[in-house]
């Protein structure tokens, strides 16, 4: 377990590495002058030529590679185009409220759709089982922004239920995560883009837990406990969603290279002021110091989130060793 | 020559099949209809369109005709721009279609012969492709479009190229998971010894067998081509000159018309979620194929 631990974080970093490495190419790539992707071409030119030596954009390109390199680590991000705040200082903002609204939003959806999955599974093409599944094929089909629109026009617009977006009211002075998750007004903020981010994630935990539960329902063991005695309860629980819950780790991998995609068109359509909406609004406004680092920031959320469900994967199948571990 | 046309002969024999499963779930069928009533609005667009997508109208009355609701003489309303909604609807049809089947199509090719080859040979090779899908697993799907297409243009090609770049992803860990299995069977083993080249196994002997896997794939790969294209474009990264669904609903967005213009908003929002329900549909009708342990229910 220790050696398939450390085998996964290895991959994890080698990932990392190879994301900043590709966004490096891909950035250099550029039709033009190269210069224009790190420094501001609004400065004047003295200021330019002092920031260019201060990049190493006048050396060789491995030096800039390494320098690159070297600059992600210590955290040396450059300056935002448009307001010349340092990148790290914004991100660090933006981060906690992307990391709330989609830790509420999965851990919602992979609980709801883990228990509604085993339900469905327990009284099998019962109205539940049914009806579930076609709602579950309809929201996954239903890109977020879609589902999110609507929620907006009919809950904030017609019936003005809730707020149309940001995360609190405006002018409010936030200073600090615990003052925003300790605010009603936060809460209220949330109902939307929660709803829509869940509806979007519920179906893929919800249909698999409800396959993999029909498969582990027809297997000897659960004859055998059922034959012991145990009372139904005890043997959806203890003994086959346990077990039905390892396919549901396995697909949440593919669960959550999808949520960032839709964590960022939510959070423009509720204005939620977190990571996706920061992405858009940079890339909208070719301010690339900002674009390249939130684009680095979510794809390391992304390969630690798999590292997660990869760690967890193994803790709960302990017939994974290194070396036997899955590929897949 | 000789080889290719053999691949061709078992593509058209399995196609053939392929119809005969969709047609045998009720659902499956309802999908493979739904699409291919849209794909017969995306190729009479020129002929079912009665305006000119992109013209600033004029009402019977003689005034510019902005912001109407649906009416005889607009059928399904108009636009802030007063341009005609259901002509832009039955265009977008078009692009959308087109984007959506050539990045399926695009997509589904590199998987499909990145999982068989990795399957298939196996040891150092399949571990080389596997750390390099896992690398474009790192890869954030809808930021990445939104980069390039920040850094290179907002162009029809880079949307594409964005989407295939990104997508082939699950198709090839899934399709190396079923050539893996396949690898050591009796009826590949008879080829070897009969001394078949290794592609000609590939492609002719492990491929037909993993047929309603590469389908649903393809199916589930022009669904998220359709999701992306549709994500991309409102968030304003889709090609101005091309009319897409998610281009129209990123106009509404930006007019500031979403409170009012219902008419403007359901067309284009009921077409996206239909279009990838009925290929979800289509899926699932393979996946009980692929996955026979789901049909005993």
């Amino acid at each position: 377990m220790k050696a398939y631990i450390v085998q996964r974080s290895l991959l994890s970093l080698l990932t990392i590495f190879a994301v900043a490495t590709i966004l490096f190419i891909l950035f250099r790539l550029l039709p033009g002058d190269p210069t224009a992707q790190v420094i501001s071409p609004a400065l004047d030119e003295v200021a330019q030529a002092r920031l260019k030596e201060a990049y190493g954009l006048d050396q060789p390109m491995i030096v800039q590679y390494v320098l690159y390199l070297k600059n992600l680590v210590t955290l040396e991000w450059g300056r935002s185009f448009t307001t010349s705040e340092p990148v790290f200082d914004v991100l660090a903002y933006r981060f906690w409220n992307t990391l709330l609204l989609m830790g509420i939003g999965l851990s919602f959806s992979l609980v709801l759709g883990v228990f509604l999955g085993m339900i469905m599974a327990w009284w099998r093409n019962g109205p539940l089982d049914i009806g579930a599944t076609i709602a579950a094929m309809v929201s996954q089909s239903a890109p977020p922004f879609i589902t999110g629109l609507l929620l907006l026009i009919v809950l904030s617009y017609r019936l003005g239920m809730f707020p149309t977006g940001g995360m609190m009211p405006p002018g409010t002075n936030i200073s600090g995560v615990w003052d925003v998750v300790t605010s009603a007004q936060f809460y209220h903020h949330l109902v939307l883009p929660t709803i829509t981010v869940a509806a979007y994630y519920l179906a893929t935990p919800m249909l698999v837990m409800r396959d993999s539960m029909l498969e582990v329902l027809g297997s000897d063991y659960i004859e055998f406990a059922q034959a012991k005695g145990l009372p139904p309860h005890k043997v959806m629980i203890r003994h086959a969603a346990r077990n039905a819950l390892m396919a549901v780790v396995t697909v949440s991998s593919l669960l959550l290279g999808f949520a960032i995609g839709g964590q960022v068109v939510v959070e423009t359509v509720f204005s939620w002021p977190g990571m996706g909406l920061l992405m858009v609004e940079a890339a909208a406004r070719h301010d690339y110091p900002v674009a390249q680092a939130t684009f680095l920031a979510l794809a390391v959320l992304i390969i630690l989130l798999n590292w997660a469900a990869d760690i967890s994967y193994g803790w709960l199948d302990p017939r994974i060793k290194v070396g036997g571990g899955s590929h897949g | 020559m000789r080889a290719i046309r053999g691949v061709l002969k078992a593509l058209g024999r399995g196609l053939l099949d392929q119809l005969r499963i969709i047609g045998a779930s009720p659902l499956g069928t309802v999908g493979a209809l739904i699409v291919l009533m849209f794909a017969l609005v995306a190729i009479f667009a020129p002929v079912i369109a009665p305006h000119d997508p992109w013209d600033m109208l004029r009402g019977a009355d003689g005034r510019i005709a902005m912001n109407r609701p649906p009416s005889d003489e607009f059928l399904l309303g108009t636009t802030k721009m007063a341009r005609d909604v259901f002509s832009q609807l039955v265009w977008a049809t078009q692009t959308t279609m087109i984007i959506g089947l050539v990045s399926g199509a695009i997509s589904i090719l590199i998987g499909a012969n990145i999982g068989l080859i990795a399957g298939y040979y196996g040891g150092r090779i399949d571990e080389i492709l596997m750390r390099f899908t896992d690398i474009v697993y790192g890869m954030p799907f809808l930021p990445f479009i939104i980069v390039l297409i920040a850094l290179f243009g907002r162009s029809f090609w880079f949307v594409i190229l964005a989407i295939v770049l990104i997508i082939w992803r699950s198709s090839a860990r899934v399709i190396r998971a079923q050539t893996l299995a396949l690898r050591h069977r009796q009826f590949v083993l008879a080829a070897k010894a009969r001394g078949c080249s290794d592609l000609r196994i590939i492609y002719r002997h492990i491929m037909p067998n993993i047929m309603p896997l590469l389908l649903l794939y393809t199916a589930f790969n022009i669904a998220w081509s359709v999701i992306a294209e549709a994500g991309a474009s409102f968030l304003g990264f889709g090609d101005p000159n091309a009319l897409t669904w998610g281009g129209m609903l990123y106009d509404l967005w930006i007019s500031g018309r979403l409170r009012t213009a219902w008419w403007w908003f359901a067309p284009p929002a009921i077409c996206i979620v239909l279009l990838v329900c009925a290929l979800v549909f289509v899926s699932r009708a393979y996946e009980e194929v692929a996955n026979p342990r789901l049909r005993q229910r």
